[in-house]
């Protein structure tokens, strides 16, 4: 391969200037003349109950309140607010049980803050104030926050569709025995010379995105739905809000902001239904939702809560021969995405090892709290949790080094993959937890920690993983792509792929850039409208470089293409013999027989009649081209992570020391990009197993849905951190680059409960461990490492 | 729920201190004071309606930070938390309250939070009151017409949220004693993230003589109502000599002082069981042998 030019390289990213500078447009940015306020009034009475009365004209009556939207007021269709159903075809979305439930304003309230209402009025003071004088008279049903209590035979139904409110489970056709996996477990489990088996629970976490919810919608004069949103997946969210107003997609345009994080809370639509009712509602008026912090802790999804139970059975040797689990989740009040989670839960864990027997099953129940849906690893860091505690304790039983163990038993290229349908393409994960351990000086650590004396103990814990590069073969993938020259060359690619400010747009660019030959400055990427744009999935299954880099690189290999052919006819020599550098064409070997890319292109345009000859000075036509690109591979990047940290016996808090995280990259297009992903979910990761959990009261009311009691950690709570990036090039990701955008907050998972487990001896079944959880059991068992 | 935007209310904005106890005089319990208002707004968005609020941001001479070997330290009523942060005397003379401002929130709000704001939010968690309650001391309230009364710092604490401050009195100073040779402090806090509130926090004051305590003073957050005092405690040390034994006896006498409940922060169970250790160390690092 020839030199690489920008690729691999940490360039400046092309968004860079305006966040630090504050002149990036985000939604909340945007005024439009005229503009209006909208503001969802929400039940905070309840968290499960019908609404028997809905009395509108108070808030009707407020000076300056220009419209009060009931259920009856807006369009009577139902909608599904995630845009998962879309992928998966009309015949799979029916086994799986996919069902459009929500309504935009509701008169069955499933949880604490479900919208029944809505105000538009001049300001969000006089919208608030209207808020408030909305009467409503409710009929209070049982409050259910566990499947036991939700899957009660006497309990309300959530929707007809779903007996017994399950929302979910494998489903028979799909996977007999409602199981997926192979192999006889219960037999492998009766030869097992080990067998362990617990119930863990994983918590209620948010994605804590940076940027609040915002929304602007205007039903302009030409009958033309406009949304300003920025969500994550503005193509798909495109087809839903055109379906549910019953408008052509041609009427619908969604321009995506600036989006200020996502980590799957943007994953199809937040408050696009109910900003576009309003919008309707008032034509030629632009509305405005901006919802405060609170709000969005209830009405974007949040990971998943689940009960996770595992029963592993080994050998003496360490032989892995049968593992069998269960995650059962707690949906919330509405259906979203609900046959994915508990699918994947089980992929990631079939993807991992080498057992020679698997079953797991997955189930999901309505639960009477705020939705859940996507967020970053998706089941990958619950498996974590769960999968990788369990092996450190059999390792502890079986004395075996944890690190030699997982070396020998993960799997590896050509290996059946997560779903078991595809094989690994390639796997660096030896070289990763190498790398890893050297760094954190494993050996000796683990060695060292084995026997301590004093309150405070320190522990070193490693955990692996893997993940996928999109969503290939489970849904559907496809990206596409045109990609133009302009007059001078320079080159403009249309494509709808999303930067949540994960940089997506950078490594494309470079991406596009260097398949071209151009320098960077002479690409732009033209992203965020939905009618300029092309298809294209957005922003989930770490997939925008995988398959939007494949695509934009495809295309651009087109244009590239359609340059030389042009340049060859001029030359009167084959297309393969030229090259290009710095926009020029040149016959190889014979530099001096050349002729400029900008000639070429700007002739292709201005395209005028040579007098002396009567013919067109060149060939005509802006070179353009297009591609619809579907991979036919997932590439799953596989990586490691190491932990140290300290806990102070005598109150239960933990100090993070250090932490290693190695990730088989294939390729790294931007490098520092892909450490701030590593870096970033390494954050995200350790909040979830030490700190972060959504709770609630028995009303089901939230209590902690702010800033000051939900936890994060900050930038003085996290670890030294070192991130590896092993670059051994895959051989079907664009420039040999498989997926880092999720992966980062798996491993930290694991890795940090393993370092707990050695320090104090004690396992922690239930997220997130916080002090109180680990003073309690220390003095409960006393340090049973002692 | 919070809100986006706050109810209408009054800014009154005095321009010197006779104005603004005219204005407290004039208004009885109808005005509120506002100071670095990082309680007081994040109280307001969530619904607290107060109809007219008087900053006491156009006093400037409010601001004083002032210490003198003899009578002790003197702290305006504006003095920010920041401006603690930044002098070498309360870091050498006043451990305890210097630890706890250095640790308190985050650079913009020490910017902004007042240690005279901390003591009448009235919260059992305020990381300032902890340590000022250890230190002793008395708050400065003026009236209009000249009227002056000096809180015992152990009589501001009323119940949750209410202080002894009468609605027509604006707290102008904090006066904390001068520390002798023997005077040893400290300030510790548990939190559940470093950028935090208090789950637990606990502050000591010890007058040594050697290994000796001849008096001390304990106060910690968050296991009762208000700030208190941990009068058990202060009992055992007092006149022992401050080793092991007596710091376990101590410790264990905690318990007496303390009625914690679960809460958003933490649990009972847990304050319980970190009370005490948490006061050993205190004193331990006071004493200089953490
Ligand atoms: C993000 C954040 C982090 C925080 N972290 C911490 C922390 O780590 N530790 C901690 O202890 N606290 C913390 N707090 C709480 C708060 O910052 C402190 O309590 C602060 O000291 C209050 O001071 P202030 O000047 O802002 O008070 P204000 O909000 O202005 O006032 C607080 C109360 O005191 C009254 N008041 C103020 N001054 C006077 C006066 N001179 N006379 C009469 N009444 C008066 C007001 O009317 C009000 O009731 C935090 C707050 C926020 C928002």
């Amino acid at each position: 391969m020839t030199e690489l030019k920008t690729v691999g390289k940490s360039i400046e990213r092309v968004d860079i200037k305006a966040k630090v500078l504050g002149t990036a447009v985000y939604a909340a940015d945007i005024k439009l003349p005229g503009m209006l306020h909208g503001k969802i009034v929400r039940c905070f009475e309840h968290a499960h109950a019908k609404v028997v009365h809905l009395d509108l004209s108070a808030a009707a009556a407020v000076p300056g309140v220009v419209k009060v939207l009931g259920p009856k007021d807006v369009t009577s269709k139902t909608y599904n607010q995630s845009v998962i159903d879309l992928m998966a075809s009309k015949t799979e979305g029916a086994m799986l049980g996919d069902i459009e439930e929500q309504h935009i304003f509701t008169e069955h309230v499933k949880f604490w803050g479900d919208g029944i209402a809505g105000i538009i009025a001049v300001s969000e003071e006089v919208a608030e104030r209207a808020a408030k004088l909305v009467r409503v008279e409710y009929e209070p049903l049982p409050v259910y926050i566990t499947p036991e209590e939700s899957g009660h035979p006497e309990a309300v139904q959530f929707t007809p569709h779903k007996p017994g409110n399950r929302a979910f489970q494998l489903p028979e056709e799909m996977f007999p025995g409602n199981a997926l996996g192979w192999g006889d477990v219960d037999k492998a489990f009766e030869e097992a010379d080990l067998v362990i088996e617990d119930t863990f629970y994983t918590p209620k976490q948010k994605q804590c995105q940076m940027e609040p919810n915002s929304y602007v919608a205007l039903y302009d004069d030409s009958n033309r739905l406009n949304c300003w949103t920025s969500g994550q997946m503005p193509k798909l969210v495109h087809e839903k809000i055109a379906r549910l107003f019953d408008l052509p997609m041609s009427r619908v345009t969604i321009h995506q902001t600036v989006v200020g994080g996502g980590f799957g809370a943007r994953l199809g639509m937040v408050l696009e239904p109910e900003i576009c009712a309003m919008a309707l509602a008032v034509p030629g008026r632009p509305v405005k939702i901006q919802q405060p912090r609170e709000e969005d802790w209830l009405t974007s999804p949040s990971r998943h809560p689940a009960r996770y139970w595992m029963k592993i059975g080994f050998r003496k040797d360490g032989t892995p021969l049968a593992v069998d689990a269960k995650s059962v989740n707690f949906k919330g009040g509405y259906y979203l995405d609900g046959s994915a989670l508990a699918s994947t839960t089980g992929f990631w864990l079939q993807g991992m090892y080498k057992f020679e027997n698997l079953r797991y099953k997955g189930e999901s129940y309505f639960t009477n709290q705020p939705v859940c849906g996507a967020f970053r690893g998706y089941g990958n860091p619950q498996t974590n949790f769960v999968l990788e505690q369990m092996i450190e304790r059999a390792c502890v039983q079986l004395d075996l080094d944890p690190l030699e163990w997982r070396r020998k038993w993960h799997k590896e290229t050509g290996d059946m993959s997560w779903l078991n349908a595809t094989p690994y393409t390639s796997c660096a994960l030896n070289d990763c937890l190498d790398r890893g351990a050297e760094v954190i000086g494993w050996a000796q650590k683990r060695k060292k920690y084995a026997n301590q004396t004093g309150p405070k103990r320190r522990g070193i814990g490693v955990a692996v993983g893997n993940h996928t590069s999109g969503a290939f073969p489970m849904i559907l993938e496809h990206t596409t792509c045109t990609v133009r020259l302009n007059e001078d060359a320079s080159a403009t690619v249309l494509v709808a792929c999303s930067d949540m400010g994960q940089g997506a747009h950078t490594s494309l660019t470079q991406i596009a850039a260097e398949t071209l030959g151009w320098p960077i400055e002479d690409v732009r990427l033209e992203t965020g409208d939905s009618d300029a744009n092309g298809f294209d999935i957005g922003a989930h299954a770490s997939r925008t470089l995988y398959v939007g880099g494949a695509a934009i690189m495809k295309a651009c290999q087109d244009a590239r293409g359609q340059l030389l052919d042009r340049a060859a006819r001029i030359l009167k020599v084959n297309r393969d013999e030229l090259d290009i550098d710095n926009k020029t064409i040149f016959v190889e070997g014979e530099p001096e027989r050349s002729v400029s890319a900008v000639d070429i292109c700007r002739t292709g345009i201005y395209n005028f009649i040579d007098h002396a000859t009567g013919l067109p000075e060149g060939e005509l036509g802006q070179i353009q081209a297009y591609v619809s690109y579907k991979p036919d591979q997932n590439s799953p990047p596989f990586f490691a992570t190491f932990v140290e940290l300290e806990v102070d016996t005598e109150t239960g808090e933990v100090e993070l020391l250090e932490l290693v995280s190695s990730h088989d990259i294939g390729k790294a297009i931007h490098p520092a990009i892909c450490e701030g992903q590593m870096e970033g979910g390494a954050q995200q990761g350790l909040g979830m197993v030490l700190t972060e959990e959504m709770y609630f009261d028995e009303r089901g009311f939230a209590i902690n849905n702010s800033f000051t009691d939900y936890k994060m950690l900050g930038a003085s709570d996290m670890p030294k951190m070192t991130s590896i990036l092993v670059e051994n090039g895959d051989p079907y990701g664009p420039f040999g680059a498989k997926s880092v955008g999720e992966a980062g907050v798996v491993t930290p998972v694991g890795a940090t409960a393993n370092a707990i487990y050695q320090a104090t001896g004690i396992q922690f079944t239930q997220g997130p461990i916080t002090p109180e959880k680990i003073l309690h059991e220390i003095r409960k068992r006393g340090l049973t490492y002692d | 729920m919070s809100s986006r935007v706050l109810t209408d209310f009054d800014l009154l904005l005095p321009g010197s201190l006779e104005e603004a106890l005219e204005i407290l005089d004039r208004e009885r319990g109808a005005v509120t004071v506002l100071s670095g208002g990082t309680d007081l707004l994040v109280m307001m968005k969530a619904g607290f309606e107060a109809d007219k609020v008087m900053s006491l941001a156009l006093l400037g001479d409010l601001n004083r930070l002032e210490f003198d070997s003899a009578t002790g330290l003197r702290i305006g009523a504006r003095t920010t938390l920041a401006q603690l942060v930044d002098s070498p005397e309360v870091r050498q003379h006043y451990p305890a309250l210097w630890q706890s401002a250095r640790i308190f929130a985050t650079p913009q709000l020490r910017n902004t939070a007042t240690v005279v704001g901390n003591l009448l939010r009235g919260s059992p968690a305020g990381d300032c009151s902890a340590a000022v309650a250890a230190l002793g001391g008395t708050l400065v309230m003026a009236t209009a017409g000249g009227g002056r009364r000096e809180i015992d710092i152990d009589d501001l604490w009323v119940s949750y949220g209410v202080t002894a401050r009468a609605d027509n009195e604006l707290a102008v100073e904090l006066r904390l004693p001068a520390p002798d040779s023997g005077t040893a402090s400290a300030f510790k806090r548990l939190t559940r993230v470093n950028e935090d509130l208090a789950k637990l926090n606990v502050a000591v004051c010890l007058q040594m003589d050697g290994d000796t305590c001849k008096s001390a003073r304990f106060a910690m957050g968050c296991v009762a109502p208000t700030m208190i005092r941990l009068p058990a405690a202060e009992a055992i040390v007092q006149g022992a000599k401050v080793d092991d034994e007596t710091l376990a006896r101590a410790a264990e006498a905690v318990q007496q002082d303390i009625s914690p409940i679960d809460d958003k922060r933490s649990t009972a169970e847990y304050r319980r069981s970190v009370a005490g250790v948490y006061l050993k160390r205190a004193v331990q690092q006071a004493c200089g042998f953490a």
